[in-house]
């Protein structure tokens, strides 16, 4: 059977159901909307499955569907069309499925939201081009995706218009991915550049003659292909929200929660590791361009599972964890073992997607209170919620037996322990390696602890909602989204608060995750990463001979598998201490206010400095992100750094804009002598 | 013994001066725009006039006719605007005409 | 060449202009429907004048003063299509404005033909003539509300500042026609070669001056923002439409067809005033609140791409430039076009806060807008972010033209601001108050012209990419 009508539903199905549902869906009515889309977005779901399968098994092959034609200019070509290989199918299988669960999971969760079309519209839509993204057969597809992507993330994180949290969130995850665009762009640019093509299959083949190509700036030469590859990490780095450009992801948590799982967990912040993976052609011959990922992941890990310590949002502990994994996977990238970053891709799905839902459970079953000092004993009234959440937590800890030939663990354990060796035997060629080791390891410990602290302060310990019986109200008021209508569906509950767990529709995604929590990792490790990899890959990741990371992972001393999992349940045992055994602990140090605590429950003071530095005006650069870090100055001009500076020439142009026509003449007279001297100048030379 | 281009060259410019510095020194009145208005294309005239003889082509001179008969027009749509404008202020001062600035 | 051949290559002006006198006198004797028969004849005029143009025999006539060729036909459909709809929108805007004045359809219409006249132009003389063909009928519609003191203060500084104008390009006119002895652009070519001597340097500077007046380029800019404003809101979507495309094909015919061995100068100097226009331009919109100033400043800005594009000084380049104007054209059209459909209480909605959460009350309009400003921001896939990639495309591949386009790129994220400002305005502010029923003229090019920009762009780029380059070519740059 032909490939190709199979490929068309599986991508243009959800575009259908987003334009019915988008465009007709107040005449549809709800269920019918809802059951379209979501319908559509099983069959490609299954579709995607059967796909997978195909090169699980070894008998597909990567192929390449050609639908339109989209741009000629020059040497400029670009055509719609659908590229099949291993790794977009890996893709495939974890957008449609997580995509195609939260659907299912937001006929529960958004039951009494008014605009239901319009949600699963957006979602159905976001699905769509994310499928454009992963099936992308040249940068022109793979921006359009990007930015597709971007816009229904801005939509789906403003979706409760009314909050003005939410709105401002939407507006600054889309400027701060602006900047990451600029690079991203540019970076698109200096390929088009350096090779005249913007096709994946013509530019790969291309890329190793040009190894020692450079550009000059300042007097200095640059290569030119570590040049293209920092650029594009940028783009990157925006939508993947690493350290600079991260400040947008917490706040995105604005948004439905089933919206954090899918976009903000497990599939759009993963479109910067994939693009990284794809392009392994043009990292592996870029090493400077791959230490930066390497050092800037790193980083990301770290910082992000620190921040996540002082955290009390249960959503954004999940959304700083996120960003935590995320900055795992680009090291694994960075150290040259994409099968690593590409199968803890695949496994931080299942899992993130699982503990989201799982919050976004708790939320609905704690009737909108998101903070976690108000919580505690929940587990007696979801004991299913809680049973799923704590499988989720053991797989992103990566709890298990690491002894070699019969590793016994969750999906996490897995993915994770695999990046980690990996780090470990690059360390040998290049210091980041170790420097990378380092850092994971410690950053798993600080994982185990936030992981477990979730879930300790949630669901057990003493109840602190029935103090205030009347608090749920506050809460409501505001946390919740801004509709009125919703107030009023939840108003007899207050009566009797007590949480409960959430409906049927809700909690199979939860099993069905949970599965894939437990078993993605021992299922998938050995054609990911063990033994079959090169049979399961067929070429769609390009690794350098040089490159064996891989390889050395099964030759490393038993101490590196051992030690994660000792710093992991080191991290396990110290929440447990605070948070079970002396209970209150915590919240004594964390009311003492000291200057740890501070510093990372205001988040490294990111938002601060972006605006503190850059207020100086010092680096041209950081302007850039400073514009991005705050939306004052697309509310009103704010009176600091460039937005000063640019509102005060405007005012200055103002003055002189005096309205007077000799001024104007004037003005006009300055302009023929300027550029008459330059011109005098100009013909001169 | 005859005059040089240079001079005629001269005096055009000197006149264009003179005409430019009409628009934006002159403060009082619209109508002294008008005529140094007119003052710049008449500089312009002796230059294409000046120009034609010292070339021997005659294309010059009927640039100069086609500015003459467009300056005329342009005199004519610029008093009218005037005079509408005259109409809704009451007066023609160059330095009340900033109902618009910023 | 005959006269009659040379009558045939001019046919569509000579249409213009006999439709313009013909009108004239069925305006003066139709009495009350006046203004719709003079109306729908001067758009009928308009069409035709354009399929004459598309279909005519290309050539030269009157010995090279008067030209038809790829360049010119591609200008002139948009000049009497954008002219088109300029009478389209303010024929019903006069009539609801209670001064239904027949004359400014034809006003229009002899703008056009001034117009035409100005991209066929190839000559001194005919440019001069086109030039205030044009303009003398742009004063008059700048004060054609004769009872509002502001648009008679437009009509009055655009008078002004526009012979200033006038005269300096007259005065480099006659420069250049004394230092290189002929007013023929292909003649001028001829004779200079090598250094330019320095007479020449002075009439291409002050021609270059007068014709950056023409398209509101800064620090010839200053008129625009006050004309902009005062102006009747029809004529202001006309002044930013057409009569830009018609200054910048002739400001790109002169400097390539008349200049064609100084190109790497006179690029410098093009290049100076497009910088200088998109800093003003990007820097000036951040503070105003009245829209039509705004866009005033906007239009500055993106004046200054279009000229960066031509200071690319290729082919590459002057398509790039026309690809802009097109489709710059469109957008800034469909802009003006929301703000004639949008009123409260009977007054016209003109400053940024009366947008105030436009979206929750004129959903389609407020849309139609936020399109337009993502597309004038330079969003892709929108059609702004086209125009501008062509004309980055054609910047970054001129050896020495790399900086001047990275500026450009730095200021568009400047100006980026104020077009967002306006989609969050509308989109999360608190509405005013209810807006009155948008008129169906207005409201149907605003829709149109949004549609364009997103989607029906992506297919019309596929027609207008290759038309735009033929009329590059036409310009004889390598």
């Amino acid at each position: 059977m032909s490939v190709e009508p199979l490929l068309l539903t599986l991508v243009f199905g959800p575009l259908v159901g987003a334009t019915l549902a988008g465009l007709f869906g107040r005449r549809l009515g709800d269920l019918v909307s809802m059951s379209v889309t979501t319908g559509l977005l099983f069959l490609s779901c299954g579709l995607a499955w059967d796909v997978f399968c195909g090169f699980w098994a070894g008998h597909s092959h990567p192929v390449t569907v050609e639908i339109l034609p989209f741009i000629n200019v020059g040497d400029f070509h670009s055509a719609w069309s659908i590229r099949l290989d291993t790794l977009s199918a890996v893709m495939l299988i974890v957008v449609t499925t997580v995509s195609a669960l939260v659907h299912l999971y937001s006929w529960g969760y958004m039951a009494d939201d008014p605009s239901k079309p319009r949600f699963f519209a957006y979602l159905s839509l976001f699905t769509f081009a994310m499928l454009m993204l992963v099936t992308a057969a040249d940068f022109m597809q793979l921006f359009f995706g990007w930015e597709g992507v971007g816009l229904a993330s801005y939509l789906l994180i403003g979706f409760w218009f009314k909050k003005d949290s939410a709105s401002s969130a939407a507006i600054k995850a889309f400027v701060v991915n602006r900047v990451g665009d600029f690079g991203f762009a540019l970076g698109i640019m200096t390929v088009f550049w350096m090779f005249h093509t913007i096709r994946f299959a013509e530019l790969f083949p291309l890329i190793a003659a040009k190894q020692n190509a450079t550009w000059s700036f300042i007097g200095q030469d640059w290569s030119a292909l570590d040049l293209a590859g920092f650029l594009l990490f940028i783009g990157a780095m925006g939508k993947s929200a690493q350290f600079f450009l991260h400040t947008w992801l917490p706040d995105a948590m604005e948004g439905p929660t089933p919206v954090s799982a899918l976009i903000h967990a497990a599939t759009m912040v993963t479109a910067g590791v994939y693009m990284v993976c794809l392009l392994s052609p043009l990292y592996e011959h870029a090493p400077v361009a791959r230490s930066i990922i390497t050092v800037i992941g790193a980083i990301t890990a770290l910082f992000a599972a620190t921040v996540g310590l002082a955290q009390n949002d249960i959503k954004r502990v999940i959304a700083y964890s996120t960003c935590s994994q995320l900055g795992y996977m680009f090291f694994a990238a960075g150290v040259g073992a994409y099968q690593a970053a590409m199968f803890h891709l695949f496994t931080h799905a299942f899992f993130k997607a699982l503990l989201f839902l799982g919050a976004g459970s708790v939320i609905h079953g704690m009737h909108h209170e998101q903070d976690m000092r108000k919580m505690g004993a929940v587990g007696k009234f979801l004991p299913i919620t809680y049973a799923v959440m704590v499988i989720g937590t053991i797989a992103i800890t990566g709890l298990g037996i690491p002894i070699k030939g019969m590793e016994i663990g969750f999906a996490g354990f897995f993915s994770k322990d695999t990046i980690l060796g990996a780090a470990y035997a690059a360390g040998e060629h290049s210091p980041y390696g170790y420097f990378a080791f380092c850092i994971g390891v410690f950053a798993a410990g600080l994982t185990a602890y936030y992981s477990w602290r979730l879930i300790f302060m949630t669901f057990n310990g003493t109840a602190k909602w029935g103090e205030h019986a009347d608090h749920g109200h506050d809460a409501h008021a505001h946390d919740d989204h801004a509709h009125a209508h919703d107030d009023h569906g939840h108003d007899h509950g207050h009566g009797a608060f007590k949480p409960h767990e959430s409906p049927v529709v809700m909690l199979i995604p939860l099993f069905v995750l949970a599965a894939g929590a437990i078993a993605a990792g021992f299922v998938f490790a050995p054609s990911f990463v063990g033994e079959h990899r090169e049979a399961f890959w067929q070429g769609a990741i390009f690794t350098a001979k040089s490159n064996e990371v891989l390889e050395k992972i099964e030759s490393l001393p038993s101490w590196v598998g051992y030690l994660p999992l000792i710093v992991s349940v080191l991290g396990a045992v110290v929440a447990i201490y605070f948070y079970l055994l002396r209970e209150g602990l915590a919240k004594r140090i964390a009311d003492n206010d000291g200057p740890l605590h501070r510093f990372l429950y205001n988040k490294w003071y990111f938002d601060e400095l972006y605006q503190a530095v850059f207020v100086n005006g010092a680096k041209a650069l950081g302007d850039l992100f400073w514009k991005g870090g705050d939306q004052k100055i697309i509310d009103g001009l704010g009176p600091n750094g460039f937005a000063w500076l640019a509102g005060f020439a405007g005012r200055q142009l103002g003055r002189i804009q005096s309205g007077l026509v000799y001024h104007y003449a004037f003005v006009m007279l300055l302009g023929v002598a300027g550029l008459l001297s330059y011109a005098l100048w100009a013909f001169a030379h | 013994m005859s005059v040089g281009l240079p001079a005629y060259l001269a005096v055009a410019a000197a006149l264009f001066t003179i005409g430019v510095f009409g628009i934006f020194v002159n403060r009082r009145n619209i109508i002294v725009v008008l005529m140094s208005i007119e003052l710049i294309l008449l500089a312009v005239n002796i230059n294409l006039v000046s120009f034609s003889m010292f070339l021997h082509d005659v294309v010059g001179q009927i640039f100069a006719m086609f500015v003459l008969t467009v300056a005329a027009a342009e005199a004519a749509v610029g008093l009218a605007i005037l005079v509408t404008f005259f109409r809704n202020r009451g007066d023609i001062a160059v330095d009340h005409a900033n109902m618009m600035k910023g | 060449m005959g006269l009659d051949s040379a009558l045939t290559i001019a046919q569509p002006e000579l249409l213009l202009a006999a439709a313009a006198l013909g009108l004239l006198v069925v305006g003066a004797y139709s009495g009350r429907l006046a203004m719709t028969l003079v109306s729908w004849g001067a758009m009928l005029a308009l069409g035709a004048a354009a399929v004459l143009a598309a279909n005519g025999p290309l050539g030269q006539a009157f010995k090279g003063a008067f030209v038809s060729d790829g360049a010119s036909v591609f200008a002139k459909v948009i000049i009497y299509a954008a002219s088109g709809v300029a009478i389209f929108l303010g024929e019903r805007w006069l009539v609801r404005a209670g001064n239904a004045k027949f004359e400014y359809p034809v006003l229009v219409l002899l703008a056009a033909l001034g117009m035409g006249m100005m991209v066929s132009a190839g000559d001194l003389i005919s440019l001069y003539i086109g030039i205030e063909l044009q303009s003398l009928a742009l004063y008059v519609l700048c004060a054609f509300q004769r009872d509002d003191a502001r648009a008679s203060e437009a009509g009055l500084k655009y008078f002004v500042l526009g012979a200033l104008s006038s005269g300096l390009l007259l005065y480099g006119a006659s420069l250049i026609y004394g230092f290189a002895g002929s007013t023929r652009f292909a003649d001028i070519a001829g004779a200079v070669h090598g250094p330019a001597s320095m007479g020449i340097v002075f009439g291409l500077v002050f021609l270059i001056c007068g014709l950056a007046f023409k398209v509101s380029a800064a620090p010839f800019h200053m008129w625009t923002p006050d004309v902009y404003e005062g102006a009747p809101t029809p004529v202001t979507a006309l002044l930013s439409a057409a009569p830009k495309v018609a200054a910048m094909v002739l400001f790109a015919r002169v400097l390539a067809q008349a200049f064609p061995h100084d190109v790497p100068q006179w690029s410098q100097v093009v290049t100076a005033i497009a910088l200088i226009s998109v800093t003003v331009g990007a820097l000036g919109g951040l503070v105003q609140k009245n829209l039509k100033r705004l866009l005033a400043y906007s239009s500055i800005a993106n004046i200054g791409y279009a000229l960066l594009g031509l200071a690319s000084g290729s082919e590459a380049g002057l398509q790039a430039m026309l690809m802009f104007m097109v489709l710059y054209v469109i957008d800034v059209t469909g802009f003006f076009a929301c703000l004639l459909a949008l009123s409260r209480g009977g007054k016209p909605m003109e400053t940024l806060p009366s947008l105030a959460g436009l979206v929750r009350l004129r959903p389609g309009l407020a849309i139609a807008i936020t399109i337009l400003s993502l597309s004038v921001l330079g969003l892709p896939p929108l059609s702004g972010f086209w125009a501008k990639f062509y004309v980055f495309k054609a910047a970054v591949s001129t050896p020495g033209m790399e900086p001047a386009a990275v500026y450009g790129l730095v200021m568009s994220v400047a100006a980026a601001f104020y077009y967002l400002r306006i989609i969050k305005t509308m989109w999360f502010d608190a509405p005013e108050g209810e807006t009155d029923a948008p008129p169906l003229d207005a409201r149907l090019v605003a829709l149109g012209c949004a549609a364009f920009s997103f989607p029906l762009v992506i297919p019309a780029l596929a027609v207008l990419d290759p038309l735009a380059l033929a009329a590059a070519k036409a310009f004889g740059l390598a």
